[in-house]
């Protein structure tokens, strides 16, 4: 009986012990991320669960944050070394948090970081210091309701300014709103897009201030086709000037009350559950034949410096680098792989948006490739508004004001 | 002697409060006007670079401009009205009590509702006021009033003064409640007609009351954010930038911790010389009256 006693508690006592082992080695990974919640699930719920499956010793504590919290949550964590073991983060966070020292140098010699597209493999290592891993990028274009073109006897996608103005003039016959271009966004879509494709400099001498957007011939060319587009009657510009680019716009297109609307392709997945709206997305028209594609870098993953997990959160990121776990994610986002080779999630109505972006014509968002400082995405909205209200203005006084921001972020 | 040891005794808890919840804070936002903290890591020390940006850039004096003009047009117009419905109420107790709770409803609905739905109302496209001028045949006053930089600042005023007109006239019915009803009878006695004895008698008694409305309205809209921050983002072109606005934009837009830091100094600044000098005049007048 006592020998009984003795072999159960001896099998209870190894019993306890195995389950603690195997307690101990499962790891729990905090991971916060704007993404993954019911309204945008950026195909998480199937990838976390995946990896999950994996890797069977890691567990994955997804919080979600949004963008705007971002700012005011995570912050005080990193500095009372209570951070997240990853976080998602886009590249403004990624130097205010790298340059601090909060998150872990991934390594250029990591496996993925070869694949990554030229368009961003420098940017996103200043240095020689990889603080990100990407995960998206973002088109940005013109979105066009084909009912209405056709209305108007347009059946071509517009891809130069001319082509663009020559398509409001037929709307405007056939009694269609050509297009609305709130300052907020749109004016700036297409203002980067022809300013950076005409420029002399890399955006990052004029976001460094070795060059100044005064005398860029690019920029200043830029207003003076934005004031062409008003002389064609594209849209009423005082209007524009304080439109909201993220509600009374995008209702507007949905409702098929506008033919054209220069935006983000993160709309894609709303319009097209949109009844009867049909449209496609094109590039942003410029001189280049085939339009520009106006980029942007969406978000990407970073590693704590302070993480008690860094093991398992690089396999976390491996993970999300794998080119069919990272095509879950895009399809959901409509956006592009990061990576040379790696399958977009745009689908097919993005046709010349593509074809842009295949000829080579394709121009970053500055300010979400820190080639711009931040303060540079307010400013260049009040810029582009203040020129709205008064299209007669010099463009150099608002140029000379996006010169002063540069100089104060230095 | 012990009563006064006890009186200072007695004062230590709240100056205990007042030093941990106001003044710590105010100190290290002080130091850390003279840095380049980006809300992580550490500052590097600059000196008075961010104070020399503030005076010598135009934009932060324009905020400082559109926060007195704001403050100015609140102050005066809620003021005024609330002071008319006040006096109307007072002479109309039957409706007083509904009337009362009626106006104060708004100022207990939240900045983020009351700022989307006056958005809503000056819509360009389909908004409430625009549908109601065409339908009273003043098409011709339609306009995108939050998009032009003309209209945009008094569109905003015009929200807050519907959202806090009711709390002004709480303050002023509370004032007509303390005027000894003795005084009132007596000068209707006297004939004094319903004009004269606001002119004469209740304006000059509701004195406290104005100053606790103007020196609360005072506060309240020149560190304004919110409706601005709502309906424009401060824009168009910067016409509703406040100094408040200017601060959030730089701690959260552009992590330029240090320098939101120097902006909040001079607005502490600004705010405590406006209300000390305002509170300093009206409470003479008060003596006076």
């Amino acid at each position: 009986m006592n020998k009984q006693k003795i072999k159960l508690i001896g099998t209870a006592i190894s019993l306890l012990l195995a389950s603690n082992y195997s307690y101990a080695a499962a790891v729990t990974l905090d991971v916060t991320a704007w993404k993954g919640n019911e309204a945008e699930p950026a195909g998480f719920p199937v990838l976390l669960k995946k990896f999950e499956q994996e890797n069977p010793d890691i567990k994955i504590k997804l919080s979600f944050i949004s963008r705007g919290d971002t700012d005011v949550v995570i912050p005080p964590r990193l500095q009372g070394n209570n951070s997240p073991d990853v976080m998602m983060v886009d590249m403004p966070l990624v130097k205010i948090w790298g340059d601090a020292g909060m998150l872990k140098d991934l390594n250029t010699k990591s496996d993925w970081y070869g694949d990554i597209a030229p368009a961003i493999k420098e940017s996103i290592a200043p240095k020689g210091k990889l603080y990100v891993q990407p995960l998206e990028l973002v088109g940005m274009g013109n979105f066009i309701n084909t009912d209405l073109m056709k209305k108007a006897g347009i059946d071509k996608t517009p891809t130069t300014v001319n082509e663009l103005i020559d398509s409001c003039k037929k709307l405007n016959d056939a009694g269609i709103s050509p297009m609305l271009f709130p300052s907020g966004l749109s004016a700036r879509l297409f203002a980067f897009a022809n300013g950076l494709s005409r420029s002399p400099s890399k955006p990052w001498e004029l976001g460094n201030g070795t060059a100044s957007f005064v005398d860029d011939p690019g920029f200043n060319k830029a207003f003076s086709l934005t004031r062409d587009l008003i002389a064609a009657n594209c849209f009423d510009p005082k209007i524009q000037a304080a439109l909201d680019p993220w509600t009374t716009t995008l209702s507007e297109f949905r409702g098929g009350r506008v033919a054209m609307v220069m935006h983000g392709a993160w709309n894609i997945k709303s319009f097209s559950e949109t009844e009867g709206l049909n449209y496609t997305l094109g590039p942003i028209p410029t001189d280049k034949a085939t339009g520009t594609a106006l980029d942007t870098f969406g978000m990407g993953w970073a590693i704590s410096s302070k993480t008690k997990h860094a093991e398992a959160a690089r396999k976390f990121l491996n993970f999300f680098a794998e080119d069919e776990n990272l095509a879950v994610l895009l399809k959901d986002e409509s956006a592009y792989s990061p990576y040379i080779k790696g399958t977009d999630g745009v689908p097919a109505l993005a046709e010349k948006y593509n074809a842009a972006r295949a000829a080579g014509n394709i121009v970053m968002w500055p300010v979400y490739m820190n080639h711009w400082p931040q303060a540079m995405e307010s400013e260049s909205v009040d810029g582009m508004a203040s020129f709205l209200l008064d299209p007669d203005m010099s463009s150099k006084e608002v140029l000379e004001i996006w010169d002063e921001t540069v100089e104060d972020s230095m | 002697m012990n009563n006064k040891l006890n009186i200072y005794l007695f004062t230590i808890p709240a100056l205990l409060v007042l030093c941990i919840f106001f003044i710590y804070p105010i100190s290290l936002s002080l130091q850390m006007s003279f840095t380049d903290f980006t809300g992580v890591g550490i500052g590097n020390d600059v000196g008075l670079k961010n104070y020399e940006r503030i005076f010598s850039r135009s934009r932060y004096l324009d905020a400082i401009t559109i926060t007195f003009a704001f403050a100015f047009i609140v102050v005066v117009v809620q003021n005024l009205i609330g002071l008319f419905f006040a006096t109307a109420l007072f002479r109309l107790p039957r409706i007083r009590n509904f009337s009362r709770a009626a106006l104060f409803t708004p100022a207990m609905m939240s900045f983020v509702i009351v700022g989307y739905v006056w958005q809503f109302i000056y819509s360009p496209y389909s908004g409430g006021l625009n549908a109601m001028l065409v339908s009273i045949g003043l098409e011709s006053f339609q306009r995108p009033w939050l998009g032009d930089p003309s209209t945009a600042l008094f569109a905003i005023t015009a929200a807050h003064i519907w959202m806090f007109v009711g709390y002004s006239c709480a303050i002023f019915l509370a004032g007509y409640a303390n005027i000894p009803t003795d005084i009132q009878e007596a000068s209707r006695l006297d004939g004094a007609s319903s004009w004269q004895r606001f002119c004469h008698i209740e304006f000059p008694l509701l004195a406290p009351s104005i100053t606790i409305n103007i020196v609360l309205a005072t506060i309240g809209t020149l560190k304004t954010f919110e409706l601005p921050f709502i309906m424009t983002g401060g824009g168009p072109a910067g016409a509703t930038r406040t100094l408040s606005l200017e601060i959030m934009t730089n701690l959260f837009g552009r992590y330029k911790f240090g320098f939101a830091s120097a902006l909040s100094i001079v607005m502490l600044i600004v705010i405590v010389v406006v209300v000390t000098l305002m509170n300093k005049y009206l409470r003479n007048r008060e003596n006076n009256t």
